[in-house]
């Protein structure tokens, strides 16, 4: 056999020692997903849901709440409800008197409770159910709809904080909402508060802008989340509503916004590259903004949208094709008066 | 011929022979490959001792023993420092040397030993050199480590990595058992969108690493950075803002890692949560009350309540320790610990139990882990357990067995020979 041979095949072989080596040093376990089941070791409470379609879920939970959803409306996010374990037996006195006196009622007693509360029964479950309306304010719909349920020494509080007419029409939503809830008492103690209400729009403004309005535009009832409502008609019957609202963060995004805008007059949804084609840059008291027009075939929409510290600001004017038209002027007159101070 | 010449000849001739059949590993035989080798690791174990003060003791395991090699740049405060200091200088590292050595010693073995008694004890000295050295590579790949903590008066029944962290999904919604799904740290460093069907949702990662520095941005400022998409969850309430850091390697070293996902259901996106690693264990976070829900942040999804915390890598055992009471005791006058002692009750698989007492050098050995004291605080009524899970423990007995045999043998041997000689001599005179 020649010697080379010999050689070569000595070599493999080293190799094939050194290979066994390190594969042998390099070997280990393969990292995987698992998956197991264990004897439950959580102690807090456990509150689950399933979220009606037509709300959404508020990211910033304060305190005890352990849930906070709002009502997705076109005019942006509408109306609180909240999720609260008390861990005791609170007296319904006291919860509509925390409540009450936000909205300027007067002080509560057992007789005057009963009139305004009654019992509900969902699935299997009986709620305490408590209306209390905005006395404190003129003109103000706001309305508190309270849920308690107790069990076992226990209180959970669902309050549904918003318009009157929203509550109304959501509350359906809202019964197969509680309906839907996991409610299981947890080992570690906690103690709710009563939640903040929203405050009246005038002091929700987050240092509000003032305006002028034209004459002609008629003041509606604001809501909890409309900082101003106006109306402008014609003689032919024809509408046009006007807003103005405010709401922390980006609300989902310009695109987002302009796309349920755009459906609400009857125009399909965009992409983001053809976003230009209904957007415009525009200055609202030297500050960037976006100007937002937008012609269907029987609406049509102006719109401006500012962002402002970290809140956005939305001056949105829609209805009536032809009315929109005479009335556009109007609108970028009022965009002009915009001043934050 | 003599007899004796005769079996001497026939062993020459059947190591020749071996050394024939083997031809191949007569180089790797060579004593100076040998000398070589230890000369290598002796200069190992000093640049890796001089590494240790820079990058401390798991930071030099793993850059020059638990690799291949290491690469090594001449201290700066050293004669010629400056110069030299940016001139990279590999150097071999524990697995090379080690695997090296093993070839080594087992070609020497095999071409070069002789199958009798007078060399008996070198074989078995080499024997269960060659097994320490197998035992050593075998423990660096197998061996793990972790630790239980234990409050008085409670019992655990899981341990948790000292390294390594996991992604941990809890469904808590029945009352009686806990669906938990854990995605490891190696599933986290790669990235990208992790689908399982133990899951409702998706998973997007966004950013993970094994150490930061995090602060609560105070009120009113904007969050930037790696947060700046968090909009659910602890990294939303408490404000938090994180800055990633290198891993620490000394042994005071706390390293908190994190990671910012996202979750989808479908395309749906519900969110985007940061949750940190305690390195003391998570149960640490219930510390600081805007940070508590750090241990288990909940998720509501399809009316099921998941909590999701990223966590030390854990495991959970068939059988729980509970700690009856901890005493540490410390020599008179000073504050140096003189006794760790641990009161605890093993409660086995199949309602059995043992009573046990754990204390410095006197660890619990269950189930194929060792269970030293590590740690103990007396005011806080808790304990702290290394766990060591090593299979091949017993390896390094068994070869220090063969190494005193070997050596007893060899004495012997040559002093029994000296002996006789002696005695045959003073009988001679």
């Amino acid at each position: 056999m020649p010697a080379s041979f010999l050689r070569a095949q000595s070599f493999l072989r080293l190799c094939i020692v050194l290979g066994s080596a390190w594969i042998l040093s390099s070997c280990g376990d393969q990292p995987e997903i698992r998956s197991y089941e264990i004897p439950s070791e959580y102690t807090g409470p456990v509150v689950s849901w399933e979220l009606p379609e037509e709300w959404g879920e508020n990211p910033d939970l304060s305190g005890p709440m352990a849930g906070s959803f709002h009502v997705k409306t076109d005019l942006g996010p509408m109306g609180r409800i909240g999720v609260m374990p008390f861990r005791e037996s609170v007296s319904s006195v006291d919860v509509a008197n925390m409540f009450g006196m936000e909205l300027g009622q007067a002080s509560m007693d057992e007789e005057k409770l009963k009139k305004i509360s009654e019992i509900k029964k969902i699935g299997d479950r009986e709620f305490e159910w408590i209306r209390i309306s905005d006395n404190g304010h003129e003109g103000s719909t706001r309305t508190v709809l309270l849920a308690l349920y107790r069990n076992k020494g226990e209180t959970w509080l669902f309050p549904f904080i918003g318009d009157r007419d929203l509550i109304r029409e959501q509350e359906k939503n809202f019964e197969s909402f509680l309906a839907s809830t996991t409610l299981r008492a947890g080992q570690v103690e906690i103690r709710a508060k009563a939640p903040a209400l929203p405050p009246p729009p005038a002091h929700d403004s987050h240092g509000a802008p003032t305006w002028e309005i034209p004459e002609h535009w008629v003041k509606t009832s604001a809501s909890s989340m409309r900082l101003a409502s106006y109306e402008v008609t014609d003689g032919n019957n024809s509408k046009l509503d006007f807003s103005v609202t405010s709401f922390p963060g980006d609300v989902g995004g310009t695109l987002a916004n302009v796309n349920r805008w755009l459906g609400q007059i009857g125009i399909d949804p965009v992409q983001e590259a053809d976003l230009e084609q209904y957007i415009s840059p525009i200055v609202l008291d030297e500050k960037e903004a976006q100007l937002v027009v937008a012609e269907g075939e029987t609406d049509s929409l102006f719109a401006a949208i500012l962002m402002v510290e970290d809140r956005s600001w939305f001056f949105k004017l829609t209805g009536n094709r032809e009315l929109a038209k005479v009335e556009k002027s109007n609108f970028l007159s009022f965009l002009e008066s915009v001043c934050f101070h | 011929m003599p007899k004796d010449i005769k079996s001497k000849n026939k062993k020459k001739s059947s190591l020749g022979q071996r050394r024939k059949k083997f031809s191949w590993l007569v180089p790797l035989a060579s004593i100076n490959l040998t000398l070589t080798l230890l000369s290598l690791s002796m200069i190992l174990v000093f640049v890796a001792t001089l590494e240790q003060v820079r990058i401390g003791i798991r930071g030099a395991l793993a850059e020059y023993f638990e690799s291949m090699f290491g690469i090594w740049h001449y201290p700066e405060q050293f004669w010629g420092g400056e110069f030299l200091n940016a001139i990279p200088i590999p150097i071999p590292g524990g697995y090379l040397l080690g695997g090296l050595l093993i070839v080594n010693l087992t070609a020497a073995y095999i071409t070069r030993f002789q199958w009798t008694g007078k060399k008996m004890g070198i074989q078995l000295i080499h024997l269960g050199i060659i097994m320490l050295l197998v035992g050593q590579l075998a423990t660096q790949a197998m061996q793990e480590e972790s630790r239980m903590q234990i409050n008085k008066g409670e019992s655990s029944n899981y341990i948790e990595r000292f390294h390594g962290v996991e992604l941990a999904f809890s469904d808590v919604t029945n009352p009686d058992t806990q669906r938990v799904v854990t995605i490891p740290q190696e599933i986290l460093e790669e990235g990208g969108t992790i689908r399982t069907a133990d899951l409702p949702f998706k998973i997007q990662v966004k950013h993970f690493g094994v150490n930061c520095d995090f602060t609560v941005t105070p009120e009113g400022s904007t969050r930037g950075g790696l947060v700046k998409d968090v909009n659910r969850g602890v990294g939303q309430t408490a404000n938090l803002s994180i800055s990633q850091k290198e891993e620490d390697f000394s042994s005071e070293g706390l390293n908190f890692g994190y990671l910012i996902f996202e979750l989808f259901d479908g395309t749906n996106s519900l969110g985007t949560w940061l949750t940190l690693a305690h390195p003391g264990g998570n149960h640490w976070w219930k510390e600081s009350p805007k940070l508590s829900d750090l241990a288990f942040q909940p998720i509501r999804h399809e009316g099921k309540l998941w909590g999701v915390t990223l966590r030390s890598e854990r495991e959970y055992l068939p059988y729980s320790i509970e700690l009856l009471d901890v005493e540490n005791e410390f020599y008179q006058g000073t504050e140096i610990p003189f006794n760790f002692e641990s009161d605890i009750v093993l409660n086995m698989e199949g309602n059995r139990s043992r009573r046990a007492l754990v204390y410095m050098n006197t660890p619990l050995r269950h189930g194929g882990k060792t269970f030293y004291q590590y740690q103990m605080n007396a005011a806080a009524n808790y304990t702290v357990f290394q766990v060591i899970r090593n299979p091949s423990w017993l390896v390094p007995y068994i070869a220090c067995v063969l190494v005193s045999i070997g050596l007893l043998w060899q004495f012997s041997f040559h002093l029994i020979r000296f002996l006789r000689k002696n005695s045959n001599s003073a009988q001679a005179a």
